[in-house]
């Protein structure tokens, strides 16, 4: 069990209304093994089931039937979160402090000493870019400014396993990128990222594997390529060819009985486009 | 970690100002006083200032700290601020008592400032008219009589109240054994009787009695006479000296007229060591209330580790309510039964309880005393009675009351992280 860094049984959680009555199935007999080491997306339409099964796996919530390990432990299991981060679906943060205070009441949470959390503080904030508005209450922070030092706090103890529940939300396209980085960056130190996103394009540009929830129950789970891939399907990219070879192409494949499904000149993405701009702007 | 949880309590009510607000109404409470005490008794002003710190100024520092420890917890459930907190290895268990820790070190703070300002208030209306207030400014150490007994003929007795009649027919006497050697020190002292009197005469304002100090085993039948008006304490000094010699002494006190009637038990008279130390024995009756703070905090939080925040403070007002009316409920059965009055008695001082009064204490007592035992009793936090009868705080009323807010914080405790742990936060 050690070898994954998640491991859920047949998870199953039916929410009870108000006279303790089974009503809505949040989740059905999920089955899901996430490797040390991998960027994992869990992926699903709004109330699919992704926050209720990242509650259950921090034991904020208790499972109808089922069972889930974090890092070999059993959830919610108080000396594991040590070696865990967590980022919420929206940044709940004490609004009363600023940015270098709340990372030190957090660092002190984990038993940080004085010198570590000063060294990490000044560290991650740097890393969010937040350091003009480290004395800054939260309360006067935009909603972006919220989540990058949500994100600040969901490592400040250095985690092997970080829990990421929609992180790029309310950031600017710039911003989400840089998180896509720092991800990115995470997986390179070995640490495991559970990411549960429905932005498809950030997902599939940086995890390795995915799961897809909808209403609760799991429709598929496996490596993105090979998810994605269609094998009867075959995409070029080419460059410096004149119109006359791209006929000759063309007339290539038709003689050997395929088929050219679309032949247009490629386009960058909207986001890419933005970047370029901010970036040379500044 | 639980220190960590305790001092971000603490910062947030004081980034929320909730200390600025309650420490500047008691102030304000406190600095008006003057414009409702009266000037004809000495020491009214220095007096009310207690009764107002204490009755008036704590309830509302009461109500701010039950308002604000009951709604912490389930706004912090309700912001999901709780999520970031519990994420990290911090147990329900340790959430819950670093929260609680806030409160009260909230609550401390709150107390030692509006405290402080107190006791200024009281020296400085003071001063100038010390000497007459030295009834109010002593710490006395309270001695209770070891024996007592009817010389002569006992009149007649009533719901354990022995009343005699004048004229020489009885003498009723109280024994305090080993004066000295309690205290160690010749130390001045003096005598409280809280007799019952009564007077066949139509019009008596004041009864003479005579009132006698002596050695345990001493011989001499020396007593003086002094006036004692009904619903009075007579206070009478005892010279040092005797006490020094003697160690234990006898104190008898007789009606000098035959148409005159004293009621008297063990405890109607008192003997009290005077010792100096207001300031001290302040000090400890701000300490017994600072456990009344404690004690309604740990109910406070335990209401809200499963409620919402109208319902826990309703639980928590409700309870502070019911730990106080157990003490009315004490009393108006008292009213009921009235075990004071004696045949003879001043016109007016016999009370008949109505049928309603009845049927209320009928209704009322029995289930109100079977919640008592699960209710705290806040009687058992009374300091400002201490303090206005110049009563030196016994440590052991202290050690009791410390005893008593540990057990009952204890078990509110442990049921707020088991319901804290229950509970699912969605």
């Amino acid at each position: 069990m050690d070898s994954f860094a998640v491991k859920i049984e047949g998870l199953t959680k039916v929410y009870k209304d108000f006279w303790k009555r089974k009503s809505v199935p949040a989740l059905t007999n999920l089955n899901l093994e996430i490797k040390q080491g991998e960027i994992f997306g869990l992926l699903g339409p709004n109330g699919s089931g992704k926050t209720t099964t990242v509650k259950l796996l921090l034991g904020f919530l208790y499972p109808t039937s089922g069972r889930s390990w974090l890092l070999g432990k059993p959830s919610g299991h108080v000396q594991t979160k040590n070696k865990i981060g967590f980022l919420p679906e929206e940044s709940y943060l004490y609004t009363f402090l600023n940015a270098e205070e709340i990372l030190d009441f957090y660092g002190k949470l984990f038993n940080l000493s004085r010198k570590e959390r000063k060294e990490r503080i000044d560290k991650l904030i740097h890393l969010v870019g937040l350091n003009p508005y480290r004395k800054r209450l939260l309360s006067k922070y935009s909603k972006g400014m919220l989540r990058r030092i949500g994100i600040a706090q969901a490592i400040i103890n250095d985690p092997d396993l970080i829990i990421l529940d929609e992180p790029t939300s309310g950031l600017d396209p710039l911003g989400r990128r840089e998180i896509k980085e720092l991800i990115r960056e995470f997986n390179q130190q070995g640490k495991t990222v559970l990411l549960c996103s429905h932005l498809l394009a950030d997902v599939q540009s940086i995890c390795s594997r995915i799961a897809i929830l909808d209403k609760g129950v799991l429709q598929v789970a496996g490596n993105v390529k090979e998810l994605l891939c269609q094998n009867e399907v075959m995409e070029f990219l080419v460059k410096n060819l004149s119109d006359s070879d791209l006929e000759l192409v063309k007339k290539f494949i038709e003689e050997k009985n395929g088929e050219v499904l679309s032949m247009h000149p490629h386009r960058s993405t909207l986001e890419e486009l933005f970047v370029n701009i901010i970036q040379q702007h500044n | 970690m639980i220190l960590t949880l305790a001092t971000h309590t603490l910062r947030e009510a004081i980034r929320k100002k909730i200390p600025h607000i309650l420490i500047g109404s008691g102030a304000i409470i406190l600095a008006i006083s003057p414009l409702i005490s009266s000037a004809n008794e000495p020491d009214a002003l220095p007096k009310i200032m207690l009764i107002l710190f204490f009755q008036l100024v704590t309830v509302l520092c009461i109500t701010g700290i039950i308002i604000y420890s009951a709604i912490s917890l389930p706004y912090d459930i309700e912001k999901k601020t709780i999520f970031s907190v519990l994420s990290k290895p911090v147990s329900p268990f340790k959430f819950v008592v670093g929260k609680t820790l806030g409160f009260s070190l909230l609550a401390a703070f709150i107390l030692a400032v509006l405290g402080f300002v107190n006791i200024v208030f009281v020296f400085c209306a003071s001063s100038h008219r010390l000497s007459e207030q030295k009834g109010l400014f002593k710490a006395r150490k309270e001695f209770n009589a070891q024996h007592f007994h009817i010389q002569g003929k006992v009149h007649h007795e009533k719901e354990w109240i022995r009343w005699i009649m004048g004229g020489g027919e009885g003498i009723a006497v109280w024994n305090f054994p080993n004066l000295h050697e309690k205290t160690k020190k010749t130390l001045p002292f003096e005598v409280e009787l809280r007799l019952k009197l009564d007077s066949s005469r139509d019009i008596a304002d004041t009864i003479p009695l005579a009132i006698g100090i002596e050695g345990i085993h001493s011989e001499e039948n020396k007593t003086e006479v002094f006036s004692a008006k009904a619903d009075e304490i007579l206070t009478v000094s005892i010279n040092p000296e005797i006490i020094k010699t003697h160690n234990s002494i006898k104190i008898t006190a007789s009606p000098v007229l035959d148409t005159d009637y004293i009621g008297a038990t063990q405890n109607s008279v008192k003997v009290f060591s005077l010792q100096k130390g207001f300031v001290f024995n302040y000090a400890k009756a701000i300490a017994i209330t600072f456990l009344k703070f404690l004690l309604i905090i740990a109910v406070a939080v335990m209401g809200s580790a499963y409620l919402s925040a109208p319902v826990s403070i309703l639980l928590a007002f409700t309870v502070f309510l019911c730990g106080h009316l157990l003490d009315f409920v004490k009393d108006f059965s008292l009213l009921l039964h009235h075990s004071g009055a004696h045949e003879h008695a001043f016109p007016g001082m016999i009370k008949k309880p109505n049928v309603f009064m009845i049927y209320m204490e009928y209704f009322s007592k029995k289930p109100l005393e079977w919640v008592s035992f699960i209710l705290p009793d806040f009687k058992r936090f009374d300091s400002l009675s201490y303090l206005l009868k110049g009563i030196n705080i016994p440590l052991e009323t202290i050690g009791f009351s410390v005893q008593y807010t540990v057990i009952y914080v204890l078990i509110c405790t442990l049921i707020s992280c088991i319901l804290l742990k229950k509970r699912e936060l969605f």
